[in-house]
């Protein structure tokens, strides 16, 4: 049971460590994009637009200028450090879903933060460090629910999303609530928010906070024992086992840096590039942060630098998906998501075609019972 | 599909013509074996490790395609692609690891294995048939607990009942016995008596003379692919099989010649071993349970000295891997005492037991020896990675230092590979043992355990490698050799251990054993019971 649990688990991972089609990993995600774009156009042109003027808007508003670059930057910020809150824990052999739950705890945490009188630079650092403590105190949940009782951290991290949604509903309302609008959380002072970068977008200094942890993350994983230990761990249990690999603590360590990643991405958002600082009770500005860094992820194949170009690229995709609703071709802007849930799916093309082969060895097999079949009837009656 | 219909060859049930196994990478797995087996025949199939029982059962079971040669049934050319093919036809196997769902009932398991897929499973009907089944066969199991919940002899005897109930003509069993206790083995074996007087043919892949000599009617002997015997049980002895699993003395070397254009030569020592000081590895009374509970290795003592190797040969499963993993930190004995240089190492992790001065060869390259996609300088650091060699403040990685140890490591033990970036798995697995052992030996260790060192390799790096293990001797370091290749544990060691389930049958030098007491000994049989008998 364990053995086949075990393989089931590695081929759920192997994404994560190699590619099955032999191409640079780079190049996959480049043909997975345009894959997912060509039939996001095939979608578009059957509902009658016109693919491509849509596509020029999208392309134009997002990479065509320097706001709409600034703009896709805003919103790929968010996406690099959840991205990398699920890559940390891939790395280390754990499907970790939990970003989420992390991003509105440590969402919680920054508001909290704004109760305090500080001066910009400390009331900067305070609220990061608040937000970081807050994703990566809600990840230890799965992470203790994992190594002391063996539960899966699939299912501990969707619980934990679900207990973190409804206790921030809870906690905005009875205690953080604005007086003025009952709506959403106190306001973040500006003594905590990152300044713009460049005015009329949404591009803010959080952006640098996004780079710099990607950075970090690659330096730990690459050039640290301890980040060699999360990789051995995540590529070889056993072996990581036998090289004195204490895997428990190591997979305790990268659920904490996930979920510090996670918190820092809150950050980003409620101190960046939110339009405004404060949280709605609806998690409008943080819902669906969490999964997208998922696919961000994926695409970025679980690299840190992949990642940061992963996230411009949706980043990209969301902020010009903006304009390709206007006139004179409007596509609905549920048009990107579809391209970006397709792009998905085609990173996972190369395992079908792994698949592929057992089922034309399933059919010539079948062929070959019923010549059997034919030819054993036949002897049954003669005898 | 052509038909021999005429009588005379109804009296078979199979034949095979000279069949022969050559494997993609080019290892001659079985060569030139013809064997007949007839209706109601139990056939015992016998050899060591690697003589090719698993090749063979599966070329006469019809799933593997021999490559010169036939097999053939009175109705035809055998040939299926599937063992649900080969079982529709009447052939069943019971592996070593039985495929049943825990949770489930036997006799949802039982019905499970009927069913094609998407269609309804049909409890009542299964029971009943099993009913039915039980009582012809006099095999008793409870069909509505859970299997997880039943004992394994229990749960083998669900495998054969699956098989059973598919109406089934040759039932072949893989080492049945290995995890069953003396009295599930007698139930089993007046079973398959029963079976084959109801007109079933059995073969028994074992490498326990004991069983072959209680149940078979016939038993067909392998070494090294090659059929060394056919004989009929009652006309032959244990001696005469032990003899014919293991190989003349002779006869071995020039098979050894034959192979590799040089015989394995034999690297003892001319000095003696200064026994008198303190051994380096000291086991005492270690008790280990193995993965499914089981006694693995029972009440097991004994010391490996500087300047020696120490061997364990015997049959795979008899509790080597667990003894290897209890010193090495792998696996926590259940009691006992193992200390390295009076330092206890039970129940330590592997990292304080390699900072002893402990290298450790495993077993399993791929499962433990190496990260596969690591890269060979990252592999190069597998369990010193946090020595302060390779280790700077915060962590942090020398990398610098670490490629250089890499290409001194390649230089030193003949790694042949790009470079310290390439990747362990694009290496012939001749480098990837070199580059473990490599690393190991790098350690300066105090003592080597050595587990399969050499299995699956080239003779040239085979030979490297045991020379290695020689020149580590001679320099003084203790050495606990472990390997199912019994050619490989004499020409090595200077005092060999015997295993057999969990305890040593003998410690000796291996002069004074001779070969066939050797095979006794494997297969459980020792001095004083063949006295007795």
């Amino acid at each position: 049971m364990s053995a086949e649990k075990k393989t089931l688990e590695s081929r759920l991972l192997r994404g994560a460590h190699k590619t099955l089609t032999g191409l640079t990993p780079a190049l996959e995600s480049v043909l997975a994009a345009i894959i997912g774009l060509f039939i996001g156009a095939l979608v578009m042109w059957l509902w009658g637009y016109d693919p491509i003027v849509a596509y020029k808007a999208m392309l134009l508003g997002a990479f065509g200028s320097k706001w709409g670059l600034a703009d896709a930057g805003a919103i790929a910020a968010p996406l690099v450090l959840t991205a990398l809150s699920f890559s940390i824990c891939l790395r280390a052999g754990m499907f970790n879903i939990g970003a989420e739950g992390q991003l509105l705890m440590a969402g919680l945490a920054t508001v909290c933060a704004g109760f305090f009188v500080l001066p910009p630079i400390l009331h900067h650092a305070v609220a990061i460090l608040f937000a970081m403590s807050a994703g990566a105190i809600w990840s230890m949940g799965p992470a203790l629910l994992k190594l002391t009782r063996g539960v899966h951290e699939v299912i501990s991290t969707i619980m934990f999303n679900w207990i973190a949604n409804f206790l921030s509903l809870f906690l905005i309302g009875a205690f953080l609530i604005n007086d003025f609008s009952a709506d959403q959380t106190i306001a973040i002072p500006s003594s905590a928010v990152f300044s713009k970068i460049m005015r009329g977008t949404d591009l803010t200094y959080a952006i640098f906070v996004a780079i710099a942890f990607a950075l970090i993350v690659y330096f730990v994983l690459w050039h640290t024992a301890i980040g060699y230990e999360v990789r051995a761990a995540g590529l070889n249990p056993s072996a990581a086992r036998y090289g004195g690999i204490r895997n428990k603590r190591t997979l305790f360590l990268a659920f904490v840096l996930s979920g510090v990643s996670a918190g820092l991405a809150a950050t980003t958002i409620l101190m960046g590039s939110s339009a405004i600082h404060s949280m709605y009770r609806a998690h409008g500005q943080l819902l669906h942060v969490g999964f997208d860094g998922m696919a961000v992820a994926m695409v970025g194949r679980n690299h840190p630098i992949g990642i940061l170009f992963s996230a411009m690229f949706f980043g990209g995709l969301s902020a010009g998906g903006r304009l390709m609703q206007l006139s004179p071709n409007p596509v609905p802007v549920q048009m990107v998501r579809l391209v970006m849930g397709v792009i998905v799916f085609t990173m996972a093309i190369p395992e079908l075609v792994r698949i592929f082969p057992a089922i034309v060895n399933g059919t010539s097999g079948f062929i070959d019972r019923l010549r059997r079949l034919v030819s054993r009837t036949g002897r049954r009656r003669s005898t | 599909m052509t038909k021999h219909e005429e009588p005379s060859h109804r009296s078979y049930y199979l034949r095979a013509e000279s069949i022969t196994k050559v494997y993609g990478d080019g290892t001659t797995a079985v060569r030139d074996v013809s064997v007949e087996l007839h209706p109601g025949e139990i056939v015992g199939l016998l050899g060591e490790n690697g003589a090719g029982k698993t090749t063979l059962t599966k070329m006469l079971s019809g799933l593997l395609p021999p490559t010169h040669g036939r097999v053939t049934s009175p109705s035809g050319l055998l040939r299926f692609s599937s063992p649900r093919e080969a079982l529709a036809f009447g052939i069943g196997m019971v592996h070593q690891h039985f495929a049943l769902v825990g949770p489930f009932t036997a006799a949802e398991n039982v019905a499970l294995s009927h069913e094609k897929p998407f269609t309804r499973v049909r409890l009542a009907q299964a029971i009943e048939r099993l009913e039915t089944l039980m009582e012809q066969s006099g095999l008793r199991v409870p069909l509505d607990v859970p299997i997880e919940k039943l004992a394994v002899g229990e749960q083998q005897r669900v495998e054969i009942l699956k098989v059973l109930s598919r109406d089934v003509d040759l039932l072949i069993l893989d080492e049945p016995t290995s995890v069953l206790t003396p009295l599930e083995v007698d139930e089993l074996f007046s079973l398959l008596r029963k079976l084959s007087d109801q007109g079933t043919s059995i073969i028994l892949i074992t490498h326990k003379l004991k069983e072959v000599q209680t149940i078979t009617d016939r038993v067909v002997v392998l070494r090294h692919g090659e059929m060394v015997g056919d004989v009929k049980t009652s006309d032959t002895n244990t001696e005469q099989l032990a003899q014919l699993m293991v190989g003349q003395a002779l006869d071995q070397d020039a098979r050894a010649v034959e192979l590799s254009g040089e015989e394995l030569p034999v690297h003892r020592d001319v000095r003696a071993v200064d026994r008198s000081v303190e051994s380096i590895l000291h086991v005492e009374d270690m008790t280990v349970r193995g993965n499914t509970g089981e006694t693995a290795v029972e009440d097991l003592s004994f010391d490996v000295f500087g300047g020696e190797i120490f061997g364990i040969a015997g049959v795979e499963g008899n509790g080597q891997t667990e003894l290897v993993e209890s010193v090495t930190g792998l696996r926590v004995p259940i009691s006992g005492k193992a200390t390295i240089s009076g330092t206890n190492i039970l129940g330590v992790d592997p990292r304080h037991i390699y900072r002893l001065g402990v290298a450790h060869i495993p077993e399993d390259r791929w499962e433990l020896g190496l990260v596969l996609p690591f890269t060979l300088a990252e592999n190069a650091i597998l369990g010193v990675h946090r020595w302060e060699r390779f280790r700077g403040p915060l962590t942090l990685l020398k990398w610098g230092q670490i490629n250089r140890h890499v290409r001194e490591l390649m230089d030193r033990f003949e790694i042949r590979a790009t470079g310290p970036g390439a990747p362990a798995k694009s290496l012939s697995g001749g480098n990837q043992q070199k580059l473990i052992v490599g690393r190991e030996l790098a350690k300066d260790p105090a003592i080597i355990v050595a587990s399969q060192p050499t299995r699956g390799l080239d003779i040239g790096s085979a030979k490297y490698i045991r020379d290695l293990l020689v020149e580590m001797r001679n320099a003084g370091r203790a050495i606990l050799l472990v390997s199912a290749d019994l050619d490989e544990v004499l020409a090595l060691s200077d005092r060999v251990a015997i295993m057999y389930e969990g305890k040593f049958m003998i410690v000796s030098e291996p002069e004074k054993l001779g070969r066939e007491q050797i095979g006794l000994l494997m297969g459980g049989v020792s001095q004083e019971q063949e006295v007795a008998a």
